[in-house]
């Protein structure tokens, strides 16, 4: 089953569920797909920290008092109970800083029920929950296992030592038969023969050659880098997770030649409400904090952040930290686990932050440049993703799998000119490629059915360098 | 002569032996090996190859061991909105150096300004720039600015901070009995509001202004005239007749932008209705003006004033006498008839510093009719202020123990006045002397405390240029060192209460309190102030109030005048003093760019030339004064001083003259400029306190040796110079060929050669004809092809884009904007006297001058010279790697890291435009080794990180041993057609246009796309003046010229 038709599948799949469920009683399964669709973008999928809104786990026992129909109400468009002064929706607003929920008209009840069901199952029994389901497929792809080989190697060996020794028998038999002797010869003269040497010199060069030329070619790629970043940001969760657009954050990929890698405040918008990582709690992202300035703790951004001393900046991040541990911990006073884990993440904020160019803690975050063209080259992202409506994932790769991100194409000039050769020119509705006359007059007359990005000068020297 | 006979220079003109030599070479200046003093590694020899070898396999090794470094990429915190990392944002602001100003957009690139181009909103300039502004950008990032403020100690100066600075200065001053201010020409009226407060707050200080070259005659005769003491608006694209003495309008003289812009327009010629002005240049060196005139009319320096007093006389009382040479006379009296038949539409301007003489000068326009349509006093000028008969003054009071502090703001009369070294005298008897420099110079060094300046990119300010017309100066990056610009420092040592020193930045909230004190009440069109100031911020400029021309009657005293007007001496030789479109009067020597652009009539570069004149000898030869040669060193005596100067021949000089630009010979101007050329300030004479820029006391030894490092670029890649065989004008490089292999027929040498087509005005239609035939005659001959031209072209260009570029040598002035904004946008690297003395300039585009006409008395052609994007290049064919090909859009594009560098392109360019980088002038090079030293500097000019900030990110930077050349700026065509894909619209002429095309103050330059049927391209490809130039190679250029027309009036000449 290749992959594509494996994903039809799937997709049918859910869509035969998704109907199914419309008639059918609330469903644990139902709720999962729900909350990964709706949910998930503020609410942590672990039931149990806070993300950009609240730990969801136990919200039927925290509405228990009210109505059922208070909380679909309160789901299906909270603002609406906050206007009506319901006490459970003012508290929840007040207590979130009058951050408003989305409103979602479109749930059922039943709907709504299949999540909680779904809530309570994860808050219960932990992430994986008791999930039961025909959705756990592996893709197995069939790749030939490297023992196979050695197997097939040795196999060989033997053959051919066996067949030159069956030879060098019926030499010495034929030989005997006409009464010569035949002088058999050692391993040694066979191997320090010259067809050997000669044979082996051959072949060191060629080897040799080989592999010199093709190392020098790959010299300078570094397809499949995947370096550790100062920040533990991982694809995975925010592009995969979470869902959100490649180009959210990378605003520059739709109007610059940068693709952009974002600044702190762009992470702020949503990392001012989610100040607790659902991967690494306080470690990775109090970084972002000490980068930028901004005080969890008090939910403020300080006042000459850019003045103060390493020993101040400790003090406020040490605090976070162990506020936060001891909120998870459920604990009055840090024991020592807790001050182990404190000094941890705040050398892990020095050492992320800082380094022999830069000394101090403030400052934009250095990260590790994964994708690198020689200075020779121009690349602009505007031309591939606006224009020619290339995905990101086309040169990229699964970003939104990735939790640390690698480099996936080799960004050699071989796997340019490929792709140039074989892309098709947007050609439809855009009224740039109208000074393209010849081409428009064969399309029309159907003798032509694309253009590619080649045939409009894509693989000339100067679209790149200059 | 042959009439569309052009030539170069001297030798080119008369065949000379050793010249034809050197332009069969390739690349001349010798073996580069030779001449690589620095260079020893390259003196090796068979034991030194193998450890070479050795060497270069042991660090491939290690290279290809290494782990790719690591690189970062590093964010904002937080991103300001108005930037997109990648693309540029353009801020409108203005360049203002004293009495210089234009209208300018600041490209920034991530907060660097990287590229400057002109404001097309500005109704002064109209969009154009001149060569000065184009480098200005350079400027900002000079390693020799001052980076904190100083205090003079006995080991010189100490960086002091600016609390204790302010302490001490204001200590100082309000001690002080008497306090002057000295300053160049202020345009801005919020500086002069500060000025202001700081004379009321220091009630003895008086600010006094001067000009390095000075205008101050203009302004009295003026005040004489009209009693107003400005200097009017001339507007020469009203004039049908332009008289000028010795003004050099389009390249120096007050506000050459505006007028080169205004000027052109009568002087881009429809071959449909041909008309054109006549423009006749009264002096005695060939100036960037006079080289652009229809007539010349040579006169000794010491003759101006009688030249303007004749012309006078006889548009006055219809005769006159004067003490002047029968030549200049005859002419004056055409030129008279002239001016009077153009009445009303006519100009008479004079850059004398004779106040009387522009007095003369005022009553020839008043009895012409000029006033009220080619000038206007309503709409003044305000470019030039300054009087040096204050500074006179001032030197008189400080001799006289009468000055306690003084403050010069950014001003240097230690070196650019007349009384230079008497100033730097005076000045030494002053208490307190604050230099508010934004580097160092002779004046600054002098001071006892340094308060530095910003640029002008780093700084807040307003401009008046002309009454009623308003631009704003405003910061496209923060101050780069600790400097804090003039006018603040003014106010905090007035302890001005209108500045608010706790603000962010105080000087802007000064000015926008005197805006909308002063501006915003005056308008109507706005009613809150933030959007007026938000409009008149993003246009960056403003025009206001009503403009009514209100005749002013004419006041002068004409017969005190004339008895007043200089008279000639009778000395054999003169020399002249003249300010050059690079250099100044030194303000901008410290600029490597405007350094290493050629003189544009000279084609020197780096230092000043003696220009002497050439003479006929009647036989073969042009033999320079006291038979010198181009590059001979000469003693040359001006009174007292006597200097060792290099020589230049120069055509249309007036016999009996010799000039010598302003502005070389500093001693205090950074590594670039410091010690290039001599000093002759010391050497101009003065009238009645004010500076008359020529000498009679002169003389010049004969030849005293040879300048080590001659920069001249004129003769450097010359080829397909004419030769005489068997009495028969040939081209001598095709001569070569037919003599040593017997060669007939050979397509180049049927033909003339066609790199340039001139025509006189009155003779337009017959040199069209002419014109017509040959183009026809080489269109015959490139049809002699197997592979046909038009077939293959209509095949691979007749759809997508074809570029092209049509240059109008009408409008081209020579100025060489265009060349200094193309070393701004695609990072051509400068590379210093030695190696332009070798013929290893690098610039991407030269202006060609060639001469035309009478030897005696010449015509000027200029011809910007780039890559002529051949769409059958010969350099394509014969390039080993592919390096260099052609592209579907007909572009001839260069790969540099392809190329090899075996220079095979360059020597089958007929342009010569492709430049070789012999050395590793911008340490792009991985190998330190290969990095030249140049003229002595630590490391190359452009490569230290200060000055690289500059680098326009999108081109790459070259390394050693590539060919560079004209791209047609790549960078902006694939811009342009980005944002109209972006957009889903047709490219339009405004999606690109190239960095010459923007700089040009004229409008010579159009670039654009040849399919594009409503293009202005298009348009002008029909124009009937177009020639190809070298069409008969074959090549098929992609660049259209037009023929040069002059208005020449010949009977001037006899």
């Amino acid at each position: 089953m290749t992959r594509y038709s494996f994903k039809s599948f799937f997709l049918s799949l859910t869509l035969i569920f998704f109907s199914f469920s419309l008639l059918a009683e609330p469903t644990i399964d139902e709720g999962k797909d729900l909350f990964r669709i709706n949910c998930a973008q503020c609410h942590a999928k672990n039931m149990k920290s806070k993300a950009t809104g609240p730990a969801l786990g136990g919200a039927e026992e925290r509405w228990a008092d009210y109505d059922r129909e208070d909380l679909y109400a309160w789901i299906k468009n909270s603002q609406q109970l906050v206007a009506d002064e319901h006490p459970r929706a003012v508290e929840v607003y007040n207590e979130w800083n009058k951050v408003a929920m989305q409103s979602f008209p479109n749930l059922t009840n039943d709907n709504i029920e299949s999540i909680l069901l779904y809530i309570d199952d994860v808050y219960v029994n932990g992430a994986g929950g008791t999930t039961v389901g025909s959705t756990a497929v592996v893709v197995q792809e069939r790749q030939t296992p490297d023992w196979m080989y050695y197997l097939l190697f040795a196999f060989l060996f033997i053959l051919s030592i066996t067949l030159a020794r069956v030879i060098s028998n019926l030499n010495v038999i034929s030989a005997e038969k006409e009464g010569r002797t035949f002088q058999r010869k050692s391993l040694w003269q066979t191997l320090t023969s010259r067809g050997i040497i000669t044979f082996l010199l051959f072949a060191t060069v060629i080897l040799g050659a080989y592999t010199t030329v093709n190392n020098s070619v790959s010299l300078g790629r570094q397809e499949g880098y995947a370096p550790e970043q100062p920040i533990k940001f991982s694809h995975e969760t925010h592009a995969g997770l979470n869902k959100i657009d490649c180009q959210y954050c990378h605003d520059g990929a739709r109007r610059s030649k940068h693709s952009v890698i974002p600044s702190a405040n762009t992470c702020m918008n949503c990392h001012r409400a989610i100040t607790v990582g659902s991967e690494y709690g306080t470690a990775e992202l109090t970084k972002i904090f000490a980068s930028i300035g901004y005080n969890p703790t008090d939910n403020t951004y300080i006042d000459n952040y850019d003045e103060l001393g390493n020993e101040e900046l400790k003090a406020i991040y040490a605090k976070w930290i162990g506020d936060t541990y001891l909120e998870t911990k459920g604990l009055a006073e840090l024991d020592n686990e807790g001050e182990r884990v404190v000094e941890e993440q705040w050398d892990g904020i020095v050492n992320s932050l800082t380094n022999d160019q830069k000394q101090k803690i403030q400052g934009p975050i250095e990260w590790i440049r994964i994708h690198n063209l020689p200075d020779h080259v121009y690349f602009n992202h505007e031309q591939h993703v606006s224009v020619g409506k290339v995905e990101c994932q086309q040169c990229h790769g699964k970003v939104e799998e990735m939790k640390v991100l690698e480099q996936y194409s080799p960004l050699s000039m071989g796997w340019c000119i490929n792709c140039h050769r074989q892309t098709e020119v947007q050609f439809e509705g855009n009224e740039y490629y109208d000074s393209y006359k010849l081409y428009h007059d064969e399309m029309a007359s159907g003798s032509r059915d694309k253009v590619t990005v080649e045939e409009i000068g894509g693989l000339e020297c100067q679209k790149c360098h200059y | 002569m042959d009439k569309n006979s052009i030539w170069i220079g001297e030798k080119d003109l008369v065949r000379d032996e050793a010249f034809l030599e050197t332009v069969e070479q390739e690349f001349a200046g010798g073996d580069i090996l030779e001449n690589s003093e620095g260079l020893d590694y390259t003196q090796s020899n068979r034991r030194d190859f193998l450890k070479f070898l050795g060497f270069g396999l042991g660090a491939a090794t290690v290279a290809a061991g290494c782990d790719i470094p690591i690189k970062r990429a590093i964010p904002y915190v937080i991103k300001p909105d108005e930037i997109v990392p990648g693309v540029a944002t353009y801020y409108a602001s203005s360049y203002v150096v004293g009495g210089d100003y234009c209208p300018i957009l600041v490209k920034c690139r991530e907060g660097r300004p990287i590229k400057v181009e002109g404001n097309d909103l500005s109704s002064i300039t109209k969009g154009g720039t001149s060569a000065r502004v184009q480098a200005s950008v350079l400027s900002l990032y000079d390693t020799n600015r001052y980076r904190s403020p100083l205090k003079k100690s006995e080991n010189g100066f100490e960086a002091i901070s600016w609390n204790k600075l302010d302490t001490e200065v204001k200590e100082a001053l309000s001690t002080a009995k008497n306090v002057r201010l000295v300053s160049n020409t202020i345009l801005s009226p919020t500086a002069k509001n500060a000025i202001e407060e700081f004379i009321s707050a220091y009630p003895s200080s008086q600010w006094i202004s001067y000009d390095p070259v000075s205008s101050a005659a203009i302004l009295d005769a003026n005040e004489m005239s009209y009693g107003q003491a400005v200097i009017p608006s001339y507007h020469f694209d009203k004039a049908d007749v332009i008289v000028s003495f010795n003004a050099d309008f389009l390249g120096t003289w007050i506000s050459p932008v505006e007028y080169a812009k205004a000027y052109s327009k009568n002087r881009i010629v429809n071959a449909d209705n041909p008309k054109m002005s006549r423009h006749i240049q009264v002096e005695s060196h060939m100036s960037m003006t006079g080289s652009n005139a229809d007539n010349r009319v040579l006169i000794k320096p010491s003759e101006l004033g009688q030249a303007i007093a004749y012309l006078h006389g006889i548009l006055s009382d219809g005769s006159s006498s004067a003490a002047l040479n029968d030549k200049a006379k005859s002419a004056l009296d055409r030129v008279a008839q002239e001016l009077k038949s153009a009445s009303g539409n006519s100009l008479v301007i004079s850059a004398s510093n004779n106040p009387y003489e522009q007095v003369l000068v005022n009553h020839m326009n008043e009895i012409l009719g000029n006033y009220g349509s080619t000038i206007s006093m309503s709409d003044a000028s305000m470019q030039r202020q300054g009087n040096e008969k204050n500074l006179e003054a001032l030197i008189n009071e400080m001799n006289g123990g009468r000055i306690d502090a003084v403050v010069m703001l950014d001003t240097n009369p230690a070196y650019d006045s007349s009384s230079a070294s008497k100033f730097a005298e005076a000045l030494s008897k002053v208490g307190t002397k604050v230099a508010v420099h934004y580097q160092p110079n002779e004046t600054s060094v002098l001071c006892d405390y340094v308060a530095p300046c910003n640029h002008f990119l780093e700084s807040w300010g307003d401009v008046e240029a002309k009454k009623g017309h308003y631009s704003l100066v405003q910061p496209t990056i923060g101050p780069l060192f600790d400097t804090r610009q003039t006018e603040q420092s003014i106010l905090v040592w007035a302890s001005s209460a209108n500045l608010n020193a706790d603000s962010d930045q105080p000087y802007m909230d000064y000015l926008k309190s005197n805006w909308k004190s002063n501006l915003f009440v005056d308008q109507s069109e706005y009613l809150s102030f933030n959007k007026f100031w938000d409009s008149a911020l993003h246009d960056g400029v403003l025009s206001h109030g009503s403009h009514n021309e209100t005749a002013i009657p004419f006041s002068g005293d004409v017969a005190m005048a004339k008895s007043k007007v200089s008279y000639p001496s009778s000395s054999e030789l003169e020399v002249v003093f003249f300010e050059t479109a690079n250099m100044g009067n030194g303000q901008f020597s410290s600029n490597p760019w405007l350094q290493e652009m050629p003189d544009p009539v000279a084609r020197t570069t780096w230092g000043n030339y003696l220009a002497v004149p050439v003479a006929f000898d009647g036989n073969k030869r042009f033999v320079g004064l006291n038979d010198l040669e181009d590059g001979d060193m000469v003693e040359l005596t001006i009174g007292s001083e006597s200097f060792n100067v290099p020589v230049i021949k120069q055509f249309g000089m007036a016999p009996g003259t010799v000039a010598l630009a302003l502005g070389y010979g500093r001693t205090e101007a950074g590594k670039c400029g410091t010690g290039v050329g001599v000093n002759v300030n010391n050497c101009i004479t003065k009238l009645e306190g004010l500076s008359q820029y020529y000498s009679t006391e002169v003389s010049v030894s004969r030849k005293k040796g040879k300048e080590d490092h001659f920069s001249c670029v004129q003769y450097h890649h010359t080829f397909g110079v004419k030769a005489e065989k068997n009495g028969e004008m040939i081209n001598a490089d095709e001569a070569a060929l037919g003599n040593a292999y017997g060669v007939t027929g050979y397509q180049g040498s049927l033909v003339e050669r066609s790199i340039m087509f001139t025509s006189t005005l009155s003779g337009l239609g017959e040199s069209l004809k002419d014109k017509k035939e040959r183009r026809d005659e080489y269109e015959h001959l490139n049809q002699a092809t197997l592979y046909p031209f038009e077939e293959y072209s209509e095949e691979k260009y007749s759809q997508g884009h074809y570029w092209g570029m049509h240059v109008d040598l009408n409008a081209c002035i020579g100025c060489n904007a265009c060349t200094v904004a193309c070393m701004a946008e695609n990072n051509v690297p400068v590379v210093g006297k030695r190696e332009v003395s070798r013929h290893h300039e690098m610039t991407w585009l030269r202006i060609d001058r060639y001469y035309f006409g009478s030897a005696e008395n010449p015509n000027v052609v200029y011809q910007p010279m780039m890559c002529q994007h051949c769409d059958n290049a010969p350099c394509e064919n014969v390039c080993p790697v592919n390096a260099t090909n052609h592209s579907s859009e007909g572009l001839n594009q260069m790969a540099y890291n392809r190329c090899v560098g075996t220079r095979y392109c360059a020597n089958n360019c007929p342009y010569k435009v492709r430049r070789f980088n012999w050395l590793d002038y911008t340490t792009a090079d991985i190998f330190p080794a290969n990095q030249p030293t140049l003229s002595g500097e630590e490391i190359p000019f452009g490569a230290d990180n200060l000055t690289r900030m500059v680098l326009n990110p999108d081109v790459t930077v070259r390394s050693r041993g590539v060919i560079e050349k004209c791209s047609f700026c790549v960078q902006r065509i694939q811009e342009g057609k980005l944002s109209s894909k972006s957009e889903g619209r047709r490219l339009v002429d405004a999606d690109v246009r190239t960095a010459c095309q923007t700089a040009c103050p004229t409008g010579a330059i159009t670039f654009g796309d040849r399919n594009n049927k409503q293009g202005e391209l298009y348009k002008k490809f029909e124009n009937p003046l177009n020639f190809i130039s070298l069409e008969e190679v074959n090549v098929r250029s992609s660049v259209n010229y037009t023929m040069k027309v002059v208005n020449r009036d010949e009977s001037l000449e006899a």
